[in-house]
């Protein structure tokens, strides 16, 4: 077989139905938002930029906005601090490789965990009722806290347990990174007295910077998939404390009337939104990084 | 039957050239070494020989065949790495005997060919084991049983020896040059490394910057350097380097200094033309003041290199180095006088670098 | 003194760690064999008589059977054919694509950027539309855009991690391309290809979304999951619990080949 017969047969099918599907998506969306098609009736006629304006004037969808804004910038920096500390924390008490991998395979768990199994498992820990964290506040003379009933502290309690996923793998993949760096210049800095603390801030975290960006990058990207965890734990209530784009989207779309139209024009919102951001951070990222 | 000749061979990626009008040609059983500094291009002519490597322009052939734009497999060429790349998922005796297997060649007629491979390099404990069980000079000879077996045209050799250890590395150059003795296959082999092919080429190449700086044997390379390059890159300690002015009676003078040259080697100069000469430290040796070329300097520092010593000296302020046998009486600030003779002097021109030398 | 109990206090923080990082899972699985007494209660429980009766429960029910098996059929299926189509496209971006090979990986890891309800919504339309809406067929084919892009994006490093020597040592003795990959670059990388492949099933086991908007009756595990709200008057607690612990235990089982998967990208990723 030639060279080019194997790249051909080998690259197009797969992205062949990629930019299909992609394509279908992305058209399909713009086409709809130019429309008034809702799921009940399949009659639908074009109104131009009319669901465009009148996201404009949504209040709804601003507060929808605000939310997926707050929502990215807790968990991504929640999940690195999370994870930058733990790691420097094992790596300076926990010598043994048995007991490191131990701590290693325990902290994967929770990333390995279905979202709606995550949500579940929280939901019952957070029940004001009968969870294991109000009971725990009960000793200490707290609560009984409504968690996800609290417009204040839900968004922060589901966040926690997106940080509880991540910050923890994150944490084992920093752990392993710094493992693999050179000693000699670690070394160089013992050597000059430096206390630990200053070992890791100016010398292994600098030279994992590369890593620890590209890590925010991964974060950032599927802190955008937080769908599963905030529809099953809160719903986006209460009230809409914890509704963010896609929920909003997926409610007006799907679940209140089936609003298509204006639903694709959010989705293309945030498509647009998410694309250019993403591309000007991904390849600033790049050149940072480098 | 398997001269190899390149016809006015270029290569660039993208608007950088990295090879350009190259011409060579290898006659049948010779053993050719590509040398030179790293970025020289010289691996680059390797692999487009063996075809992993596209052509910009120009014409390679190989016995007579015109194999420009053949594939890799159909050259009748055999390729042995620096890093051995081996087959990691396959026993040593799959990796040796793969591509006889391939070619539908019946196993009747695989396995003593394998034996007598095996044998010849001493693998045969090993052709059980997987590569990553080997040691990295068992590794080398897997890799260079499996160019072997396949008994092709040329053999392609690129820096095979410079991941081994220093020992390990005489070694299998020994043994590279004792197989090519047997087996007198077309070989090319790739190295940086000055001593390794002086020791093992019929004749050098030798690169520079995507061209051919000098081609000759081992001997014409170092007794006569085409170029101050040349003669910089070949033998150890490295040449000592002073500028000069001739003067009557083929005489070089470099302020004190007075080096008397060969007329006969060098008809064309003329006095008061600049030049530089080149003074191998290998050649020079204590003296008597006064005998003809004759240097005095201070010693800086002796190396002990166990048989003979370098010495370093200072003369006029420059440094200039010489070896002797006779190292261990001096020492630091000694005066020393020490002379070369007159034919081992290499002149150059001063702004081409090219060697002055006959004409 | 002062050491010893710096020890002490970083020991209990790194149990407590642990703690937190395995209690709620193990709470989980300890609720799923209780009685729904055993879990209302003001004082939380350790120690209580186990019953299988919440296991019972869910498969027994037909909507859960069901939901398990679509789950099974459109995860493997779109694992499998986004691991065909999605190899030896990432091979070729690897090897054959010097000039193009990043923009075509950009394409594909855009796909990832692009947020799950931009692809939902059209396609809840577009599958009514077309009479797909509600089949295994339907989610296998919107799952693929993430499989095929996920085994890309994973695999393309592997293949890069394959020493080009061997492949062109391979070259050399007359193999074509897709021998070379077939029969060298694939055996080689195949470690971390099934890592890939591990990473992407995991993905399309848990994802919800896609499943929720574009199935209804044919719906996969985490979407009857996640409708176990009431099956009754009380909040079903065991029953929940017991389901989440059927939900958990599949990508729980990959657990050491993803710590594999992380040692050997993390140490070669740098040199």
């Amino acid at each position: 077989m030639k060279r080019k017969t194997f790249v051909t047969l080998s690259l197009v099918p797969a992205i062949g139905i990629l930019a299909s599907l992609a394509l279908v998506s992305v058209a399909g969306a713009v086409w709809f938002a130019l429309m008034n098609r809702t799921l009940r009736s399949s009659d639908y006629e074009f109104v131009g930029a009319y669901n465009f304006l009148r996201l404009l004037r949504d209040k709804r969808f601003f507060n929808a906005l605000e939310i997926s804004a707050i929502w990215e910038v807790v968990t991504v920096t929640g999940t690195l601090v999370l994870a930058v500390l733990l790691a420097v924390l094992i790596y300076e008490t926990v010598k043994k490789p048995l007991w490191r991998n131990l701590i290693c395979f325990a902290f994967l768990v929770p990333v390995l965990l279905p979202r709606v199994a995550a949500a579940f498992i929280w939901r019952f820990l957070y029940s004001p009722s009968l969870g294991l964290i109000n009971y725990l506040c009960g000793l200490v003379g707290i609560g009984p806290v409504e968690f996800l009933a609290d417009p204040s502290l839900a968004l922060i309690s589901v966040a926690i347990v997106d940080i509880w996923q991540w910050g923890l793998f994150f944490t084992v993949i920093l752990l392993k990174l710094m493992e693999t760096l050179p000693r000699d210049p670690i070394e160089a800095a013992m050597l000059d007295n430096a206390r630990t603390w200053e070992i890791h801030a100016y010398v292994t975290l600098p030279m994992l910077k590369a890593p620890i960006i590209s890590l925010a990058l991964v974060k950032a990207v599927e802190s955008l998939r937080s769908f599963d965890l905030i529809f099953v734990m809160t719903g986006g209530g209460p009230g809409t404390a914890t509704e963010t784009l896609d929920l909003y989207a997926y409610q007006m779309g799907i679940n209140m009337g089936g609003r298509i139209s204006y639903a694709s024009a959010m989705s293309i919102l945030l498509l647009i939104v998410t694309t250019v951001v993403f591309t000007i951070i991904w390849k600033a990222g790049k050149k940072w990084a480098a | 039957m398997a001269n190899i000749s390149c016809t006015d061979i270029v290569k660039s990626y993208g608007a950088y050239p990295v090879i350009e009008g190259m011409n060579l040609s290898i006659p049948d059983h010779e053993f050719v070494v590509f040398l030179g500094p790293s970025g020289c291009g010289k691996s680059t002519m390797l692999r487009m020989v063996a075809g992993l490597e596209d052509v910009t322009g120009g014409r390679i052939e190989i016995g007579g065949t015109d194999v420009t734009d053949l594939p890799p497999g159909e050259r009748g060429v055999a390729m042995v790495f620096q890093s051995y790349a081996l087959y990691p998922h396959m026993s040593v005796a799959d990796n040796i005997t793969f591509g006889l297997r391939r070619q539908g060649i019946p196993k009747s007629e695989i396995a003593p060919r394998l034996e007598q491979v095996a044998e010849m390099l001493g693998l045969a404990p090993y052709l059980d084991r997987r590569p990553k069980n080997l040691s990295g000079g068992q590794q080398q000879r897997v890799a260079m049983a499996r160019a072997m077996i396949k008994t092709p045209k040329v053999f392609l050799f690129d820096e095979p020896l410079s991941n081994l250890d220093a020992k390990l590395r005489e070694k299998l150059r020994t043994e590279i040059r004792k197989m090519h003795l047997q087996l007198k296959t077309t070989t090319i082999f790739v190295t940086h490394d000055q001593l390794e092919a002086m020791t093992i080429a019929d004749r050098i190449v030798l690169m520079r910057d995507g061209k051919i700086e000098q081609m000759g044997t081992p001997d014409e390379i170092f007794e006569r350097p085409a170029s101050r390059f040349v003669a910089d890159f070949i033998g150890t300690p490295a040449m000592n380097f002073l500028h000069a002015t001739m003067e009557e009676g083929h005489v070089a003078r470099a302020g004190g200094i007075a080096i008397t040259l060969d007329p006969e080697a060098f008809p064309s100069l003329k006095p008061g033309q600049k030049v530089e000469l080149g003074l191998r430290p290998a050649s020079m040796d204590l003296c008597e003041p006064g005998v003809e070329n004759a240097v005095t300097g201070t010693v800086v520092l002796v190396e002990n290199m166990g048989a003979e010593g370098q010495v370093i000296t200072e003369v006029e302020g420059e440094e200039m180095s010489f070896v002797t046998q006779r190292f261990r009486r001096l020492s630091q600030n000694d005066t020393v006088h020490f002379a070369i003779r007159r034919d081992k002097v290499h002149v150059f021109d001063p702004n081409t670098g090219q060697s002055l030398r006959g004409v | 003194m002062g050491r010893l109990i710096s020890v002490t206090l970083t020991r209990a923080l790194l149990a407590l760690l642990i703690v937190v990082a395995l209690g709620p899972i193990l709470w989980t699985v300890l609720g799923a064999f209780k009685e729904l007494r055993d879990i209302v209660t003001p004082v939380p429980k350790l120690l209580f008589s186990p019953t299988l009766e919440n296991f019972a429960t869910i498969l027994r029910n037909p909507t859960i059977r069901d939901g398990l098996l679509h789950s099974v059929i459109v995860v493997s299926a779109s694992v499998i054919i986004g691991a065909a189509l999605g190899i030896p496209a990432a091979y070729t971006l690897a090897r054959h694509a010097r000039n193009w090979g990043d923009d075509v990986q950009f394409f594909v890891l855009s796909l990832r950027f692009m947020p799950p309800v931009a692809i939902a919504i059209p396609f809840i339309v577009i599958y009514l539309d077309l009479g797909i809406y509600d089949t295994l067929f339907g989610l296998i084919l919107v799952y693929l855009i993430t499989t095929i892009s996920t085994v890309i994006w994973l695999s393309v490093p592997a293949f890069e991690r394959v020493p080009l020597n061997i492949e062109e040592a391979a070259a050399m003795e007359g193999c074509s391309p897709f021998e070379i990959f077939w029969r060298f670059a694939l055996p080689v990388a195949s470690p971390s290809l099934f890592g890939a492949l591990v990473f992407t099933f995991v993905l399309v086991w848990n994802e919800l979304l896609l499943a929720l908007t574009l199935a209804a009756q044919n719906a996969t595990l985490p979407v009857v999951a996640a409708s176990i709200t009431s099956l009754g008057k009380e909040v079903p607690w065991g029953v929940i619990n017991a389901a989440t612990v059927l939900l958990v235990v599949p990508p729980l089982v990959f657990i050491g080949l993803l710590m594999g998967l992380l040692n050997t990208s993390v140490q070669s990723g740098r040199k």
